[in-house]
């Protein structure tokens, strides 16, 4: 009951918002397919449901693929699998953000060195050929991209954090906490945690979207997971059968449209969580 | 002066030593995964036996570890060279020489432009805040950033290479066409590089915009600006003379960071237009599990980056002399 409160309250902040009512509603879209795509999409993505390459017509939405498939029935079962590896990468970059910013904000010294090193290095680093080149040592499957995902997206997590954590522990109930004995696990945990849970929020929600770009643009490459079916999987699928150079622009343009939708709906639900939590923020 | 030359050489060996660590990673990491790209060159039955032992023999995967570090240093030091790509069965180093040449055409071409384009019309919006420019730049902005690249590419060229037929569809020559001289080369590498170049510079337009949007709404709040108003001086004058320039810096920093970012974007596009880059062989280098190609990959873009970066420090550090000093 406590989190389904704090639920409504973080959705009536979000809604109070003009960004973040527009990205709920833009989130609608991909969130209704993947939670029910049995009751919107016609087909069973996976069965040769009619000639393969047919243009849209009242039948097929959106035409058919190089096999036969509903090309409208994938885009909407495809949903699943970017939200889910947006979602999990997120996640897991976040994580590991977190606490590498928790530790090194609050001990700081060389702690803070070696981080900083490691991110200045990252954030100017080209990431996308180490990251080809880990999902393709890890082979494929959407586990091994979820892991590459947050191996190179979680440094610039951890300096936000670690900026918070420092300015936070300077603060006067953190001094009378340890003035009562508490350890440096409770600081930390029970008293610096809980107050960055907002902005922890805001990340997940703002990184799932960059997490759906990368797996887009790794699937593009081929480094998908070719036993699912993701938007970013099925413009590859669409470029290797001659999309463009027989002009059947929308089997490119629906899964693209889709990933757009949804990286902005974050965006926006991002910043308002973050105009929230930094009011100074507001009206740039 | 001194000063100026302690600040080159602190920047050139801190890059060189993140390239020695990039160096070392990609030495290690192929030999520790299990199963992973060497254990795949020795357990896989279609190498035949006898170019199994060249190939073992080639990345010294019979000598101890420190051995093959120390070769691997060697190679790369005195000839460029991290191996045989055993897909083209041309040296690493040949081949990524070949498609470096259209990468780097492609970054520095859009970054540059964009850069430009993107200041301009940042500058515009923030002295129209609020206004319909502003707010329909800055709501176009926010779209473009959350376009997958290399799909706004494919629509594009579908556009423009398809329907309109205002572009080639694929490659960077016209085949079987025989070139009368060379600005005829170049006018028709221009003419196949045209779109790819248009999309890279929308892509990164937008990371300019706002910034730039940004930094001169804080200027215009300063206390100069109100100076120069009291002057009589036009607004134009104002916007050109005092908030430009200032204006710009956060910009150069930005730029140091987009760099790694448009070589990632500039490597998927090139696979949109079938352009022969770096991006292209890092495509075919999955396709066909060439590692030693996939890994000469990172180091040179690694490298390419480093060495832009420092370039735009550099250049940074005549603009804005103070952060010699850091």
């Amino acid at each position: 009951m406590r989190y389904l409160k704090k639920f409504i309250d973080a959705m009536r902040i979000i809604v109070k918002n003009r960004k973040g009512f527009v990205g709920l509603i833009l989130l609608l879209i991909p969130v209704s397919m993947a939670v029910a795509p049995n009751l919107i999409a016609p087909y069973n993505p996976w069965d040769i449901v009619d000639k393969p390459f047919l243009p849209p017509s009242s039948k097929h939405l959106l035409g058919t693929n190089d096999v036969g498939q509903d090309i409208f029935s994938e885009l909407v079962y495809g949903s699943r699998i970017s939200l889910l590896v947006g979602v999990s990468a997120a996640i897991a970059a976040v994580f590991i953000g977190t606490i590498v910013g928790l530790f090194t904000g609050f001990y700081g010294g060389l702690l803070d060195d070696i981080l900083s090193t490691i991110t200045d290095v990252m954030l100017l680093l080209p990431i996308l050929p180490f990251m080809i080149l880990m999902a393709a040592l890890l082979g494929q499957g959407y586990q091994n991209i979820v892991l590459t995902i947050a191996v190179f997206t979680w440094p610039g997590i951890a300096r936000l954090i670690k900026a918070q954590v420092m300015s936070l522990k300077n603060f006067p109930y953190i001094e009378a906490a340890k003035a009562y004995g508490a350890s440096s696990m409770r600081l930390m945990f029970r008293h610096i945690l809980p107050q960055i849970y907002p902005l922890i929020v805001a990340f997940v929600i703002l990184r799932t979207g960059g997490a759906i770009l990368a797996e887009a643009a790794l699937s593009f490459l081929g480094l998908g997971d070719p036993t699912q079916k993701s938007w970013g999987g099925m413009i590859y699928w669409a470029m290797n059968s001659g999309a463009i150079s027989s002009g059947r622009w929308w089997w490119i343009v629906a899964p693209g449209i889709m990933i757009t939708i949804t990286v902005e709906a974050t965006a926006l639900i991002g910043y308002a969580i973050e105009e929230y939590v930094n009011p100074r923020l507001k009206g740039e | 002066m001194s000063g100026l030359i302690r600040f080159f050489i602190r920047k050139i060996i801190a890059r060189f030593i993140t390239f020695f660590v990039i160096l070392t990673l990609t030495f290690i990491i192929p030999r520790l995964l299990p199963g992973g790209a060497f254990a795949y060159l020795v357990e896989n039955p279609n190498i035949p036996p006898d170019l199994r032992q060249v190939l073992i023999k080639q990345f010294g995967l019979d000598k101890p570890l420190l051995d093959q570090y120390l070769a691997f240093l060697k190679q790369f030091f005195t000839t460029g060279n991290i191996g045989i790509s055993f897909s083209r069965l041309q040296p690493v180093s040949t081949v990524i020489f070949q498609a470096l040449p259209w990468t780097i055409t492609l970054v520095t071409t859009s970054i540059i432009i964009s850069a430009l384009i993107g200041m301009l019309l940042g500058l515009y919006s923030a002295y129209r805040r609020g206004g319909y420019f502003d707010t329909i730049s800055v709501a176009i902005s926010m779209i473009i950033r959350s376009m997958p690249g290399f799909w706004l590419g494919m629509v594009l060229l579908i556009i423009f290479g398809y329907y309109l037929g205002w572009a080639p569809l694929f490659g960077v020559y016209t085949y079987g066409y025989q070139y009368s001289n060379i600005l005829d080369y170049i006018g028709d590498v221009l003419y196949h590089l045209r779109l790819p170049m248009i999309t890279l510079i929308i892509l990164s337009i937008p990371e300019y915009l706002i910034l730039m949007r940004n930094s001169v709404i804080n200027i215009l709040g300063e206390d100069f600006i109100m100076v120069a108003q009291a002057k009589g001086l036009t607004d134009r004058e104002i916007l050109i003379k005092h908030v430009f320039r200032p204006a710009s810096l956060p910009i150069l920093t930005a730029l140091t960071i987009d760099v790694g970012f448009s070589i990632s974007g500039a490597m998927l596009i090139e696979r949109v237009f079938s352009i022969p880059g770096v991006g292209r062989l890092a495509y075919d280098a999955v396709y066909m599990q060439d590692y030693p190609l996939l890994l000469g990959v990172v180091i040179y873009t690694s490298a390419l980056t480093l060495i832009l970066v420092t370039i735009v420090e550099i250049m940074y550090s005549f603009i804005d002399p103070r952060v010699r000093l850091e």
